[in-house]
């Protein structure tokens, strides 16, 4: 393999690197409130004096702060690179995402001190408030049009796969948003047909948006880390639109049983099933990563699996026999953990750790902090899954059994929930770790003393044991 | 895929498929849901909230109660609600017309709320809101921020809404706390959530047993109850 960097990395790596910084600040941020609402779901007293951090405030603060600052930076970044990288030319636009960067982290910044002071919308994975959706629109769009222009001037006709995804994710976002925010704020839908609105916006965010650019990154990386094609390939494309048409259809997930007529769960009954054809092909596409040596396929290789595992699990509590255990559970926190930790930010993870030397054209600072981030990050996952999983079986039983009054399940709970809190310690860690390693990294292009490490590309990505 | 415009315009049928089935769809079924008229009781229901409640269902919104508490009753045979005493039909799309931010919510760390004003065996009180909210317990963080700490003159007359607190969270003599304006809207609004009346739809259809099969016996009644039979609120 000869050297991996192309002209294209150290000409458009400004727009990827500033997002990039604003991620990692933001996931640091967002692990510290996430570590602030899990102490305080198993001790409520904490920090309860603070208006600004009772525990339904601190929970959609993190979980803002994780997904629009966090996922959304990052998976902006991934998706710019690989298109770039794709095309085969520098980026174009670039002066629209670097402001579309800064506004987009700006609205980010107000929408948390809306949350905090009062305006929070009670919406799960749409906590932003109302005003700061439309500069949250124009930003993402500013981004998107630098994504877009490489797409559509590419030097060869072919497409990929990373391309569809990242494509798709840059296009259908501000859609989405969009039509969120007409129904839900500017002219508010009546009833129950928000909630409706509410999770049909939640689960398009995950399928249409943070699904796929986590498998853009993990389809352009995997290949080029391991050095070989994607098996049965030929299938890729009939994933991609299986995700695209039937993902949209599963928003009625979690009305099981609710107030709203039943074919909306019925239809995500069958769409979280159907979605099992595309899980199969990414699956199928992407096994080569699980024999792949090196730390960004390891990365990617454990988020493939938590995305096969969560898309299982996902179709599964669809059905009444199950939901009837795991509704209104810690059973759905764990499985928004596995998605959006487990399978969608450790490809991120992977897909930073592949694509930042090739953009600085440095190494990682520290290896140690890389192999700490690693286990740190895997150890942290499943302990956070399972034990969300645990107290969701613990508090399951106890909620079917009317004897058991609310203070025993909480007690019942809390070794479990306590549990939790060592997994988001450990996962704040790992990302604080992250974090120094890519400011280090990131500096060093301005060191210009040290020489460029450009061949071999294996010893750019972190060192592999 | 080689076509640009292919592309995206597949990507826009998608969206477009999913929006318009999801969400106009149940839009256009429930959108324009009117009160129900009840000749009977010569009034129509749900009824509107009081404008405290409809304040108090703001401050619900903004501390982000529905983290933790749900408001929707599942159907009898369908999980634990009805045991628990949260009500005794399942909650309807007609329940939440006049609500202008519905608060379904996703999470049962605390009870469910929809019915609260008219819990088995018995709602909870004034006082004993007040005192939840203030004192918080095991499961729930104290919301000491919605309620004020006042001194009360020697032989000055203390405020009728002054809390009754026993333990450690009792006051020394002359001092009083009283909730704010914040906290009585919650309280408001979490005395307007009720949900007694029965409409036509608030039953599930059971289909007849088989013929000579045992009669199972009934999760709900059976039949949907008519409106003369219908309990309005109490």
């Amino acid at each position: 393999m000869k050297t991996e960097v192309t002209a294209s990395d150290s000409s458009s790596r400004n727009p990827p690197l500033l997002l990039l910084l604003m991620a990692l600040g933001w996931l640091v941020a967002g692990g510290l409130l996430g570590l602030v609402a899990s102490i305080q779901l198993h001790s409520p007293r904490f920090l309860d004096g603070c208006p600004l951090l009772t525990y339904g405030r601190v929970g959609a603060l993190a979980e803002t702060a994780f997904v629009y600052g966090w996922l959304a930076n990052a998976g902006l970044a991934l998706a710019l690179w690989v298109l770039g990288r794709l095309a085969g030319e520098p980026l174009r636009a670039q002066n629209w995402a670097l402001a579309g960067a800064v506004f987009w982290n700006v609205g980010v910044a107000a929408a948390l001190v809306g949350v905090a002071t009062g305006d929070a919308t009670g919406f799960a994975l749409l906590g932003l408030p109302g005003y700061v959706h439309l500069i949250l629109f124009f930003s993402y769009s500013a981004v998107a049009v630098s994504g877009l222009l490489a797409w559509s001037g590419r030097l060869r006709q072919v497409s990929y796969a990373s391309h569809w995804y990242a494509a798709g994710a840059l296009f259908l976002f501000p859609w989405i948003l969009s039509i969120a925010h007409v129904m839900l704020f500017s002219a508010p839908v009546h009833g129950v047909v928000q909630s409706i609105v509410a999770g049909w916006y939640a689960q398009c965010a995950w399928t249409l948006w943070l699904a796929p650019l986590a498998l853009a990154v993990a389809y352009y990386v995997i290949p080029r880390a391991t050095g070989r094609v994607l098996a049965s390939y030929e299938f890729a494309t009939l994933g991609f639109w299986c995700l695209i048409f039937v993902g949209g259809l599963t928003g009625g997930r979690h009305l099981l049983g609710g107030p709203v007529p039943a074919w909306i769960p019925s239809v995500a009954v069958v769409s979280s099933a159907l979605l099992l054809f595309h899980t199969f092909v990414v699956l199928l596409n992407l096994r080569g990563g699980f024999s792949g040596a090196g730390t960004a396929v390891r990365f990617i290789a454990f988020g493939i699996a938590a995305y096969v595992l969560g898309a299982v699990v996902d179709a599964a509590t669809c059905f009444h026999a199950v939901a009837a255990h795991t509704q209104f559970t810690f059973f759905d926190e764990a499985q928004r953990q596995l998605a959006l930790y487990g399978a969608a930010s450790t490809i991120f993870f992977g897909g930073i750790y592949f694509a930042v030397p090739r953009m600085t054209g440095k190494a990682w600072l520290s290896g140690g902090l890389v192999r700490a981030h690693l286990f740190l990050s895997v150890a942290g996952i499943l302990l956070l899954a399972g034990s969300l999983a645990g107290a969701a079986a613990v508090q399951g039983r106890d909620l079917a059994n009317s004897a058991v009054a609310f203070p025993e399940i909480v007690r019942h709970t809390r070794p479990w929930l306590v549990a939790a809190t060592a997994a988001q310690a450990a996962l704040l860690l790992g990302n604080i770790s992250f974090f120094v390693n890519f400011v280090g990294t990131a500096c060093r292009i301005m060191n210009v003393s040290e020489p460029a490490v450009f061949d071999p590309p294996r010893a750019m990505e972190a060192p592999a044991p | 895929m080689k076509s640009n415009v292919l592309f995206f315009l597949g990507l826009f049928a998608a969206l477009l498929i999913s929006w318009e089935g999801i969400v106009l769809g149940s839009n256009a079924q429930l959108g324009s849901l009117a009160p129900y008229y009840d000749d009977n009781q010569g009034g129509s229901f749900p009824q509107r909230m009081p404008g405290s409640a409809a304040r108090g269902q703001l401050v619900y919104r903004d501390l982000g109660c529905a983290a933790c508490h749900t408001q929707q009753v599942r159907r009898p045979g369908f999980g634990f609600d009805q045991a628990r005493g949260w009500g005794d039909r399942q909650s309807v799309a007609r329940d939440y017309i006049y609500q202008p931010w519905p608060q379904l919510g996703l999470s049962r760390v605390g009870p469910d709320l929809a019915n609260l004003a008219d819990r088995k065996p018995a709602p909870p009180g004034e006082d004993e809101l007040y005192r939840a909210l203030y004192a918080g317990s095991e499961g729930m963080p104290s919301y000491r921020f919605l309620f004020e700490e006042r001194r009360v003159g020697s032989g000055a007359q203390g405020s009728d809404v002054a809390l009754k607190l026993s333990g450690a969270d009792r006051r020394a003599a002359g001092v009083e706390i009283v909730p704010a304006e914040r906290a009585r809207s919650l309280v408001a609004y979490l005395l307007s959530l009720r949900t007694t009346y029965d409409y036509p739809e608030s039953f599930p259809f059971v289909p007849a047993p088989p013929e000579g099969a045992a009669a199972p016996k009934p999760a709900a009644p059976a039949a949907p109850a008519p409106p003369d039979k219908a309990g309005g609120p109490k």
